[in-house]
């Protein structure tokens, strides 16, 4: 089965996760259920032994690993197998293309049937080796009737599909997870006791106290790494989007683990609620792209919105004023003509043109009949100003996910969490899921929508930047960091350096997860100290972290040679490009290279003040100690992918860089070419690459300088920079006031609101109810009045008179016989007088 | 011009009517029943004189011979010496009296003033008197009319009504003797 | 004297002895003179039929037939009036109807 579709290793690699997930919870459940019965019965305290008993064992962290583990290994060996098949995968297409366009149509040519079994031969080949790596099954079948023209009906599928991306990412994510996992096994060993006791919860009886919970962080990483893996994996936008939220819930679970702690609580809720914003931007762009193109699979949507280069008959020759529309999003007008709406081409228009799902129909000319029935056609079309909305909601979500400005506040707070689970967020999963969103749905998005996802990449890295130069804490300057390199990424893909902006999240993962888990040795060995401002000069004690933290800050900087370097450098040439070709948008080159040197000062000033200098608190310093084994061979490992893993042949050029160039060939989508043709065109004319690299390194190197000068020599006191400027200090240290802007501008709006909807209810609503209860109580006690006065009256009334009428009656029976004959004879005679008056007067007499 | 038949009528009438007012008014039960003697026997001479010689017959036997003695028998069984005269007050009289004679005024008035038949004619020659035989053929169910006249077939015969009424006369009389069986009551005993 | 005031005299005597008999009913207390006042009346009534029986067409026959039944029916209706005196008498040891007034209302 591997041998036909060795794409199915990626499927067990995401599998082994959430198979661990399963056991875990099991192992779990059955403890917890067993629990109870524990003390009591011996059968359940046999079990509960067996599996555990009252003191967390490893057992879950080795199975956790091991799958994790066994997840890289599978990965790996796909990621080999694939790398043998796509280069022949991609001729194969190249030549596949050339055939067609070659011979356009193949009735009008003699040899058309040689021509055709070659090419049926060739698509066999490729479709053959496309089929090891893609698959899909059918999980829901639903109707829309505005899809009658789809044969398939309208389908949810569950599918895998792998290119260059997918493969790489999938084995970076199992190789930093498995390192984390490892890492953790170590780090999380405070949860194997019985009892914890949590230094940061106070109760009335001193600290909290809970029992240890290591089973139940590993059964959360690994519902974690499958979440992310199935993000990885998927071939459709709905597959993305459960796994997006699966994503969520987890770092909800993961940064809330001390739950315990308000700060870790609040923290959990205000990542998971961000992130709700984004997605309600995600759902809506799912909405629009489910509506107008029937599926959420990859392809067939980018295959419909963007002009195809061929269909059966030949090359697409469509074009929009010179350019051929190959590879672009085709705007246009619907005009009235024959009775038929016409659509015609206008790069202003307020249509876009959906391309027919199979590419055996006729390419578009330049005035295309677009029929109002869309089983007419296979030619329909979407209002461009929907495609961007559609566009912007899917940004949107990569927004709250990546921790973009305007939703970067949460991932500073995350901070809460354990700190390998900080490294898993940073480095390997949560944020990299939206980079890697915007990279897959890259030839969706229009130019007005990734001119703002380069603006809010620009803003955010900055901002991110500024405010890690004043942070204290450890783990917040690599959490601003880690905002700062993502607005990195955004920027790379938003200005067209689509490989540069992937290659950035690729290198990032392996030197932020380094960061991360070093800086996860220091607390540790800090026991649990995690202030700056405490630590100094711990190099003689922790020789290891300090070394592999230093490549990892020399990868970050973009010192030349590291990993960082190589991504950096051509995200800054594909900004240079794109400012050179607009240069109205010059903001875009400008804050990144200024954000490169605060990158480097703020990175070193961490190390600096960390491993070097004089300690600053005796206590933190002669307690610290090196991490064992489990700690440091991740950190060594992670130092040396981050030093090495972005080289190529020659070192010293970045685009030579291997896994860029792999990208680069085998996963860039083609529209990028064609929609940054100008920009790529600047970067030659402008010299870009040497322009970029002097810059960016004299900038590198002058934020070094200031590192040095303020934080190893001591030549300044960074106190007298901080006392020169306050205001400037003290709005970094307040993050740019964003969570008292959001306070003031939402939160607090939402509590008036809220109260005066309360008071809405208790005044009005409770008013009007309770008025209308006195109400019925007033008319129900008048008409308890009425009822009793006068229906009871009337009805008395005619009782009594009946009663009176009757005891006067019963006087006239007498019981004595002589009066009833009496009566008797009067009443004959009174009938008798009455008939005579009668007959009289009615008759006039008998 | 003397007749005979109008003189009779006036004579009985006469008697007849004025037994009857003595019965009401005589205070004594005997005296009364007495009076009530003579007005039957009034009564009958009237039927007499009607032509019903047969009813004048019956009336005689069963009134005068079998009810007058069946009264004066009750009221010798009950004539004790206070039941004997018991007295009404006068206003009772006066309020009987008027209203009696206001009911006879109300009869004559009818009789005089507005429903006397006016088809009513003198059928036949007085003198002749209606048989027993023309009873009996009625009672029969044989037809009747004037033994002279052809029989009418066709007429209403009252041959079941006059079972009936043998019958009902059998009942009352074993229901007048059930009643009348003197009966040991509880009360009578002591 | 023409038949129809012939006819109109019986009924006059008819009427008579009817109203005679219902004052004595009203007047009488003794349970007996009752008795009496039924008989005056049920006379009253048979004089009636037998008049219209001799000047009727109609009633030849069947104003006789009737007062022979009524005869009947009065020798009958004294056998059991005079029954029910009896046992009047032999609950109440008297015979005033006064004193029979248990059913007033």
């Amino acid at each position: 089965m591997l041998t036909e579709q060795p794409g199915l290793l990626f499927v067990a690699a995401t599998l082994l996760p959430i198979a661990s997930f399963a056991i875990l919870l099991l192992w779990g459940a059955v403890r917890w259920g067993l629990r109870p019965y524990a003390n009591d019965n011996p059968a359940a305290r046999n079990v509960f032994e067996m599996l555990g008993g009252a003191v967390p064992g490893p057992g879950p962290a080795y199975v956790a690993t091991a799958a994790i583990g066994l997840a890289f290994v599978c990965s790996l060996i796909g990621f080999c197998i694939f790398l043998g098949e796509v280069g022949t995968m991609h001729e194969l297409e190249h030549e596949l293309v050339h055939h067609q366009q070659a011979h356009p149509d193949k009735h009008d040519d003699k040899q058309g049937e040689k021509k055709d079994d070659d090419i049926d031969k060739l698509r066999g080949e490729f479709n053959q080796l496309k089929h090891h790596w893609e698959g899909s099954v059918d999980w829901a079948r639903l109707y829309s009737s505005s899809q009658k023209d789809i044969d398939r009906g309208a389908i949810l599928t569950v599918g895998f599909r792998i290119d260059m991306l997918s493969a790489v990412m999938f084995v970076m994510v199992t190789f930093v997870a498995t390192l984390i996992h490892l890492f953790s096994i170590g780090y999380m060993s405070d949860e194997l006791q019985k009892e914890v006791e949590d230094h940061e919860v106070h109760t009335a009886h001193g600290h909290y106290s809970r029992r240890g919970r290591f089973g139940r962080f590993f059964m959360f990483l690994s519902l974690f790494c499958f979440s992310m893996l199935n993000l990885i994996l998927a071939d459709n936008l709905f597959q993305i989007f459960v796994s997006w939220e699966l994503v969520g819930i987890c770092s909800f679970l993961l940064i809330g683990f001390y739950f315990e702690r308000t700060s870790a609580s609040n923290a959990s809720n205000k990542a998971f609620i961000t992130n709700r914003i984004g997605d309600a931007g995600f759902i809506i762009g799912l909405m629009i792209i489910w509506t107008f193109f029937g599926t959420f699979n990859f392809e067939e949507i980018f295959r419909r919105v963007r002009c195809p280069q061929v269909d059966a008959h030949g090359p697409i020759t469509f074009k929009i004023g010179e350019d051929s529309a190959k590879h672009r999003i085709v705007r246009g007008n619907a005009e009235q003509k024959e009775g038929y709406p016409f659509f015609k081409a206008n790069p202003e228009g307020s249509l876009a043109l959906i391309f027919p799902r199979n590419e055996h129909l006729h390419g578009p000319q330049s005035e295309q009949k677009v029929y109002p029935e869309p089983g007419a056609t296979q030619y329909t079309t979407i209002p461009y100003w929907l495609l961007v909305v559609a566009g912007l909601g899917i940004f949107l979500g990569c927004v709250g996910k990546s921790a973009q400005f305007p939703l970067q506040v949460w991932l500073p707070d995350a901070m809460e969490g354990p700190t390998p689970v900080s490294a898993l967020i940073h480095a390997a999963t949560m944020v990299a899921a939206g980079v890697y969103l915007v990279g897959r749905c890259y030839p969706f998005f229009t130019p007005e929508v990734l001119l703002t996802i380069s603006y809010v990449g620009a803003i955010t890295l900055f901002v991110a930047a500024s405010i890690a130069v004043v942070m204290t804490d450890i783990k917040k300057v690599l959490a601003y960091s880690t905002v700062s390199q993502l607005g990195y990424m955004m920027l790379g893909l938003g200005v067209g350096g689509w490989t540069a902006g992937l290659l950035h999240l690729l290198t990032h993962a392996f030197f932020k997860a380094l960061l991360f888990l070093g800086s996860g040795s220091v607390i540790y060995g800090c026991h649990h100290q995690q202030d700056m401002l405490k630590m100094g000069g711990l190099y003689p004690k922790m020789k290891i972290t300090a070394l592999t933290m230093l490549m990892g800050v020399l990868a970050i900087a973009g010192t030349p040679f590291f990993s960082g370097w190589y991504s950096k450098d051509e995200i800054l040439v594909s900004a240079y490009g794109f400012v050179m070709a607009n240069k109205q948008h010059f903001l875009l080159f400008l804050l990144p290279l200024v954000t490169a040197g605060i990158t480097t000062f703020y990175m070193f000033r961490m190390w600096f003040m960390t491993f070097t200098g004089k300690p600053r608190d005796e206590y933190v310093h002669e307690h610290a100690h090196e991490s064992p084994w489990q700690m440091t061979v991740p950190l060594i490992l992670l130092a040396i992918l981050s030093v090495g893993v972005a080289w190529g042949w020659p070192p010293h050029i970045p685009e030579h860089s291997w896994l860029g160039e792999q990208l680069h060939h085998y996963s860039q989508p083609e529209s990028v070419k064609v929609d940054f043709a100008e920009a790529d065109k600047a970067i030659a004319a402008h010299h870009g690459h040497e322009v970029v690299f002097f810059t960016a390194t004299s900038v590198v190197g002058i934020g070094l300088v200031f590192a040095l000068v303020l934080y190893f020599y001591g030549v300044l006191d960074p106190n007298d920079a901080k006392e020169q400027f306050p205001d400037v200090h003290r709005f970094l240290l307040n993050k740019w006031y964003f969570d008292e802007l959001y306070s003031t501008l939402l939160i607090r709006p939402a509590l008036v609101i809220a109260h005066w909807c309360r008071n809405f209810d208790s005044t009005v609503i409770d008013g009007f109810v309770n008025g209308l209860g006195k109400w019925s109580v007033l008319t129900s006690y008048w008409s308890g009045r009425f009822d009793s006065g006068i229906i009871d009256g009337f009805a008395n009334l005619i009782a009594d008179v009946s009663y009176a009428v009757g005891s006067w009656l019963r006087n006239v029976q007498t019981g004595y016989l002589r009066s009833y004959i009496l009566f008797l004879a009067l009443a004959a005679m009174a009938i008798w007088v009455l008939l005579y008056a009668w007959a009289n007067a009615v008759i006039g007499g008998p | 011009m003397f007749e005979l038949q109008p003189f009779m009528f006036w004579l009985i009438a006469t008697l007849t009517g004025l037994c009857a007012i003595a019965t009401v008014i005589s205070q004594n039960i005997v005296r009364s029943a007495t009076w009530l003697l003579f007005t039957l026997a009034g009564t009958s001479g009237i039927f007499f004189l009607l032509g019903a010689d047969f009813v004048g017959a019956i009336q005689l036997l069963i009134y005068v011979g079998g009810t007058m003695v069946l009264v004066v028998f009750g009221v010798m069984l009950t004539a004790q010496g206070p039941f004997i005269n018991m007295k009404t007050s006068g206003a009772e009289w006066a309020i009987s009296i008027v209203a009696g004679i206001l009911l006879f005024s109300v009869l004559c008035f009818g009789t005089w003033g507005h429903f006397s038949a006016p088809q009513a004619t003198a059928m036949d020659d007085p003198k002749d008197s209606h048989q027993a035989a023309t009873l009996a053929q009625a009672m029969t169910g044989a037809g009747y009319g004037p033994i002279y006249k052809p029989v009418q077939r066709e007429r209403i015969h009252y041959l079941l009504p006059f079972e009936i009424v043998s019958v009902h006369l059998l009942v009352v009389l074993i229901g007048a003797a059930y009643l009348a069986r003197a009966k040991r009551r509880k009360g009578a005993a002591t | 004297m023409n038949p129809v005031e012939q006819l109109n005299l019986y009924l006059a005597l008819g009427a008579l002895l009817f109203v005679c008999g219902v004052v004595c009913m009203a007047t009488k207390r003794n349970a007996i003179g009752v008795l009496i006042g039924v008989e005056l009346v049920l006379n009253g009534a048979n004089i009636n039929f037998v008049a219209f029986s001799r000047f009727h067409p109609n009633f030849q026959v069947e104003g006789m037939i009737f007062a022979l039944f009524v005869i009947v029916m009065a020798a009958g209706e004294a056998a059991v009036a005079l029954a029910i005196v009896l046992n009047f008498y032999n609950n109440h040891t008297t015979v005033d109807v006064d004193t029979a007034e248990e059913l007033k209302g």
